[in-house]
């Protein structure tokens, strides 16, 4: 039950994020998610993409000199209403589980706004998840958007 | 700038100022009883003497020292710690020390007689910047295996003056015991002496609230361009001092109030200028490398000790009286050592760390700046794919770990900067590692 995602590093320089997606644009492909972790000396770029296009993306992102990463991280559907991205953290919260960091998509699906999660114990998290019924996309579910 | 007001000091006129001749026949009796003490007691130039078929009584005079081997930098790492050393354990009282080419130190052993000489090394040095019993003399230099500040320390003491051990750093605080003291002389390196002239004008404090008149700065290379600037910004006379731990430490050579050049402690050591590439002894005025053999050490004699410093030797009279040859301003290297902060950095050293880390490429670049007079390292190592996380902290972890690992194997801190693949220009022949942005 995990999706696939890029990270790309960047480093903190002017034109190096344009540069990325230039050469995504190029590919024609389609950014579903993104969130970038910027420290003082570089950052970290992480997209979801449909599966269809991600060995594209990684092999086009790298013969263009970008280091590029692929990890599994969990995509949880969490209703539309306040609250309930709380109620999924709290589970968490209720184990040694921690979040190394989370993003939201650009789309919702479902009704459900849709966060990707990467944890400390992903498989963990998934039992955990399921246990509780909470609704986790694959990654052909996410293609399908 | 000052040194027209003042009369010529000099520690020991006997040696320093002694005939040239006459010079001449100590330096050949001294290296004639240092090469019997090594060839007796270091298998190392025991075994390359034989296998150049020299014997020590064939070695008479001055003239006779192309006939012995060279010592490099390796030389001391491959003999690491006590293969080099002509005297026993037992004797030896001190160790100081100095970063090797690679990961691994190199030390040098003294003697009560090598400690000695090197603390009237110093000596000479600072009376020779005017330096005596009356002056209040501030060592900045760090303190430890580092030469500077011990070496220093030893010289000021000898010469009677009261010492002010303050070690390198805590800026305000020199300053500070600067003022409220009275110090008169202040020894450090050329770029830390420029950081304090800087900090004292941001404090807002006037030269004329300080009594300093006279520093000894080295440890790394000048010019006259920081010679004038140090000078005004600090109301001195800036001398200039050369040494290096294989040979004792700073004190090697040193600059007179004339400023034209260090003199080199002859009766301690005979300095050759080779070239570096045929290795025969050039003629006074001629730049090449700087050659030592030390003739009264005990504990670790050096013969033809290659520096891969790159000078010249002007053997004309001196208006000091000193008849001691000059060596005038170091201008390049033979080799890649670059010196940061006083510290010898040589690129080799950062490499040993970079292929001990799992996943990190061989590329690398170092870059020198100098910022407020404070030299900063970056090294810029390319990211593999091996090393890339999708979490900041792990990056940063690495980050830590290769700054932590070169400040352990090097001594000075740097800061790293992971750069993308290929991002560091590829050369065809020897790799460019360094591009060093200052201007000294």
């Amino acid at each position: 039950m995990f999706i696939t995602q890029i990270s790309v590093y960047l480093e903190n320089v002017r034109g190096t994020l344009r540069a990325m997606t230039k050469v995504l644009a190029e590919n024609d492909i389609d950014i579903m998610a993104l969130s970038i972790a910027d420290t003082t000396n570089f950052g970290i770029v992480r997209l979801i993409i449909r599966g269809a296009s991600i060995d594209k993306a990684v092999n086009s992102l790298k013969s263009a000199g970008f280091i590029v990463k692929k990890s599994d991280v969990i995509c949880v559907g969490v209703r539309n209403i306040p609250g309930a991205l709380d109620e999924v953290l709290e589970i968490i919260e209720k184990t040694d589980i921690s979040i190394e960091y989370m993003y939201s998509f650009n789309y919702n699906l479902n009704g459900d706004a849709l966060f990707v999660l990467r944890l400390s114990d992903n498989e963990k998290t998934i039992e955990l998840f399921k246990e509780r019924n909470i609704r986790m996309y694959s990654q052909e579910e996410i293609n399908s958007l | 700038m000052k040194s027209s007001q003042r009369e010529h000091r000099i520690y020991d006129p006997k040696m320093e100022c002694m005939n040239r001749g006459e010079l001449r026949e100590l330096q050949s009796k001294h290296l004639r009883e240092t090469v019997r003490l090594e060839y007796d007691n270091v298998p190392l130039y025991r075994a390359r003497m034989d296998a150049r078929g020299i014997k020590p009584q064939d070695i008479k005079s001055v003239e006779d020292l192309r006939l012995l081997p060279f010592t490099e930098k390796t030389d001391l790492r491959d003999e690491f710690p006590f293969g080099l050393m002509a005297a026993p354990k037992s004797e030896i009282i001190r160790i100081q020390g100095s970063s090797g080419t690679t990961g691994k130190p190199i030390v040098a052993g003294y003697t009560q007689n090598d400690v000695d000489i090197w603390t009237d090394m110093v000596a000479r040095a600072i009376t020779a910047a005017g330096g005596g019993k009356d002056d209040i003399i501030q060592i900045a230099y760090g303190y430890g295996l580092f030469t500077g500040g011990l070496g220093a320390h030893q010289g000021a003491t000898k010469v009677g003056a009261m010492v002010l051990p303050m070690s390198s750093g805590n800026t305000p605080r020199q300053i500070l015991m600067m003022r409220e003291l009275g110090v008169t002389m202040l020894c450090c390196t050329p770029s830390y002496a420029a950081h304090l002239g800087e900090t004292i004008q941001e404090m807002g404090i006037k030269p004329e609230e300080l009594k300093l008149k006279s520093g000894v700065f080295g440890a790394e290379p000048w010019s006259e361009e920081m010679r004038t600037h140090l000078e005004e910004v600090l109301g001195i006379d800036a001398c200039d001092i050369y040494g290096l731990t294989e040979i004792a430490g700073p004190g090697v050579a040193f600059e007179c109030l004339e400023k034209k050049g260090m003199h080199v402690n002859e009766d301690h050591v005979i300095v050759e200028i080779i070239d570096p590439v045929t290795e025969e002894p050039l003629p006074y005025g001629e730049s090449g490398e700087l050659v030592f053999t030390t003739i009264t050490k005990t504990g670790m004699p050096m013969l033809r000790y290659r520096t891969h410093d790159i000078c010249r030797l002007d053997a004309s009279p001196c208006q000091c009286g000193r008849t001691h040859v000059r060596m005038q301003r170091l201008t390049g290297r033979t080799d890649d050592m670059l010196v940061i902060r006083g510290v010898n950095v040589f690129p080799s050293q950062i490499e040993s760390v970079l292929v001990g880390i799992d996943g990190v490429a061989p590329h690398y670049m170092l870059v020198v700046d100098r910022v407020k007079s404070t030299d900063k390292l970056e090294v810029q190592v390319e990211l593999t794919d091996a090393m890339f996380s999708d979490t900041v902290a792990e990056i940063e972890r690495l980050r830590d770990d290769i700054q932590q690992k070169i400040k352990s194997v090097v001594g000075i801190g740097a800061k790293i900067k992971l750069v993308a693949p290929k991002s560091i220009p590829r050369s065809e022949g020897k790799a460019k590692r360094i591009i060093d942005n200052r201007s000294i």
